[in-house]
């Protein structure tokens, strides 16, 4: 208990975490500010008009795809078959679109919160997932560097409890400022949406949709936060990770990917960690193969696929893990100079 | 009395692609009794840190028994790790830390209860100083502010790598004067410093490593007494006539330019004696005793050459391993 005070204390302490939190903070409130600053509350008569507007594009779906099908059963006007129309009409069915056009779509300058979570909400949490990887590559990195450690085992000789705290106090610290500057978040844009703009349509669909969303961010900004402190540890150093993602970035989801489209190998997408990571905070991430429909035969041939959540936590876990334990394992045997 | 640090037959060897294998430490034994104050010297990369190292567990040694306070080290480290302070080559610290607060989280980590870190500040003479940033601190007071992180625990072992590092003439003194009273108040200190002066001034045992293999160990005193070659100096105002007589008298001599030194004599009255017997007298004798810096640079092989430069593995590399040059019982006058 006193190693985890200890390191909670290091941890608030450190110039780096502070900077981060700041940056945090400052990137919250400019979001926020212009996003105040450019919305307002919609007339009745501006309401009036969106609805009437996404009213009319409902319609008018509606006619694209009865059209479709009577074209399909030869009974089209004439003067309406010249219209382009897809083979299949489900295409066009807008049932089955992910949403129906609604007000919100047709108000401007309004910020409607029910729109514009998502995106919100996933910018934060690409901004959490950077500051868990870089406070944790930061945390270890800085200490191993510095002596800090080889301090710390001189009154704590025990490797794996050093470190295992270190991580843990990481994971606990970086998961309590996630949640904090997540709830923060949405609650200053929900109230935005209710003050100067529109709070949009929020059923328990919606709510259950963002949380889904959430839930996934905060996994993932766990799993860069252990990846980060793995890596910095496996390197002795901070620029370790970071070096390491730049290589990464550079060297395999560039140049390897250009590599693989020259050779044309199949489903080159995924082999790239970043599909898994859309594959994981999006629940589906879809892809399309070149070299599926380049059999020679013509006709249909859908080239999409799709790597859904469960495959890409497999992956996303089993790097972290393979990351944490190697440098567990090698933290252990290694001579601290 | 009771051994407190025991060490024997330990190797390290380094295995790097660039550099290859380099053995640090090699066969070497240590001992340091209940109440000593205990200096260990080498040259530069003579494997003194290595040893430290691989004793607090932050080296892995490939062979070797170590114990400390009668617990083996470093699996069982832990038992005792209350009881011992060490630091380690010169500490780093987190430059925007204060002093204080440093002191603090390693207290709290260490269970030990956090009104230690003014009384240790005091006694390591950062009292003023300890609210200040550590990155302000010149080297000296980052010295000071490791000793005192090792007197946190109230140890009673203090292990202390190079504690001299950076201070200047008079927080040398104020180290020697801390470690004497740790010493009175039974605290068992080992100490490795490049300031032979120091260490003699200190220490009353002494182990002296050289390319990882131990050259010499004992009572300070026993050790100076192993290379003493009964040499006096001797001032006359005729030289030559007082070196004709002492040559006759049976004695070795060696003249110099403006002195003469006989070599292997028991007592000095043997010369005043002779030479006053015949009418010249002696306006010095002095006895010269070697010191530490002399029999460590004799047994290291260390001696600066006056045209080439010395490089760091250039010390004398002992027979065996195990085959200590000099080992004055190791475990002194009083076992």
């Amino acid at each position: 208990m006193n190693l985890i005070r200890a390191e909670l204390e290091r941890l608030g302490a450190r110039r780096f975490v502070q900077l981060m939190v700041v940056l945090l903070v400052l990137a919250f409130g400019i979001t926020a500010a212009t996003t105040l600053a450019g919305s307002h509350r919609p007339s009745a008569a501006e309401l009036a008009d969106a609805q009437a507007q996404a009213a009319a594009e409902r319609r008018n779906m509606e006619q694209i795809h009865d059209r479709c099908l009577a074209n399909q059963r030869g009974n089209l006007p004439e003067e309406q078959s010249e219209d382009y129309f897809p083979a299949d009409c489900s295409e066009v069915d807008p049932a089955l679109r992910d949403r129906m056009p609604v007000a919100a779509d047709y108000l401007n300058g309004v910020f409607t919160f029910a729109n514009d979570a998502r995106p919100l909400l996933y910018f934060l949490i690409a901004f959490l997932v950077l500051f868990g990887f870089l406070v944790g590559a930061s945390y270890i990195g800085a200490d191993l560097n510095s002596g800090g450690v080889v301090n710390l085992l001189l009154w704590r000789p025990r490797r794996m409890t050093v470190l295992g705290t270190k991580l843990g106090t990481l994971l606990g610290t970086v998961a309590l400022v996630s949640v904090l500057a997540s709830a923060a978040y949405l609650a200053a844009f929900w109230l935005i949406g209710q003050v100067a703009g529109q709070p949009g349509h929020l059923g328990g669909e919606f709510w259950s949709a963002l949380g889904g969303i959430w839930g996934r961010g905060m996994v993932l900004v766990l799993l860069a936060t252990a990846a980060g402190f793995a890596i910095a540890t496996l390197g002795r150093h901070t620029s370790a990770a970071l070096g390491a993602l730049a290589a990464y970035a550079v060297v395999w989801e560039l140049g390897a990917r250009l590599v693989l489209e020259i050779l044309d190998a199949p489903k080159p997408d995924q082999w790239m960690l970043s599909s898994y990571l859309g594959g994981w905070l999006t629940g589906r991430a879809e892809f399309w193969d070149d070299q599926a429909c380049t059999n020679g035969y013509s006709g249909y041939c859908d080239g999409l696929y799709a790597l859904t959540w469960a495959p890409s936590l497999a992956v996303l876990l089993g790097l972290t893990g393979a990351l944490t334990v190697a440098a567990f394992a090698l933290f252990r045997r290694r001579d601290l100079m | 009395m009771s051994a407190v640090i025991e060490i024997e037959g330990l190797r390290k060897t380094f295995h790097s692609l660039r550099q290859g294998r380099r053995v640090a430490v090699d066969g070497f034994d240590l001992l340091v009794e209940s109440g000593q104050v205990h200096g260990f010297l080498g040259p530069n990369g003579s494997g003194k840190t290595t040893t430290l190292r691989a004793l607090l567990g932050l080296v892995r040694a490939d062979a070797g028994r170590m114990t400390v306070l009668g617990v083996r080290a470093p699996e069982d480290l832990q038992a005792v790790t209350g009881r011992v302070g060490a630091i380690v080559e010169s500490p780093q610290f987190f430059g925007n830390f204060t002093g204080h607060r440093t002191l603090r989280l390693l207290a709290r980590a260490g269970g030990v209860p956090t009104d230690r870190v003014d009384e240790v500040l005091e006694q390591v003479g950062l009292r003023d100083r300890g609210d200040e940033r550590v990155k302000g601190y010149s080297l000296g007071m980052k010295q000071r502010l490791a000793v005192a992180s090792a007197l946190l625990k109230d140890p009673e072992l203090l292990i202390l790598d190079e504690p001299a590092n950076g201070l200047d003439p008079a927080g040398i003194r104020e180290m020697r004067d801390l470690m004497r009273s740790l010493a009175e108040a039974g605290v068992t200190v080992l100490v490795s410093s490049h300031i032979l002066a120091e260490i003699q001034l200190i220490c009353d045992h002494v182990t002296i490593i050289s390319r990882g293999r131990r050259v010499a160990a004992g009572r300070v005193d026993e050790v100076l007494a192993g290379f003493d070659r009964h040499e006096f100096l001797v001032r006359v105002d005729d030289p030559a006539r007082a070196a004709e007589l002492l040559g006759a008298a049976g004695l070795a001599v060696t003249g110099h330019d403006d002195h003469l030194v006989v070599n292997d004599v028991e007592d000095a009255t043997t010369v005043s004696r002779t030479l006053g017997e015949q009418g010249v007298w002696v306006r010095e004798l002095t006895p010269l005793r070697p010191d530490l810096e002399s029999v460590f640079l004799e047994l290291t092989g260390s001696a600066a050459h006056p045209t080439v430069p010395r490089q760091v593995d250039d010390s004398a590399l002992p027979e065996g391993p195990r085959d200590a040059a000099i080992d004055l019982d190791a475990r002194g006058v009083d076992a």
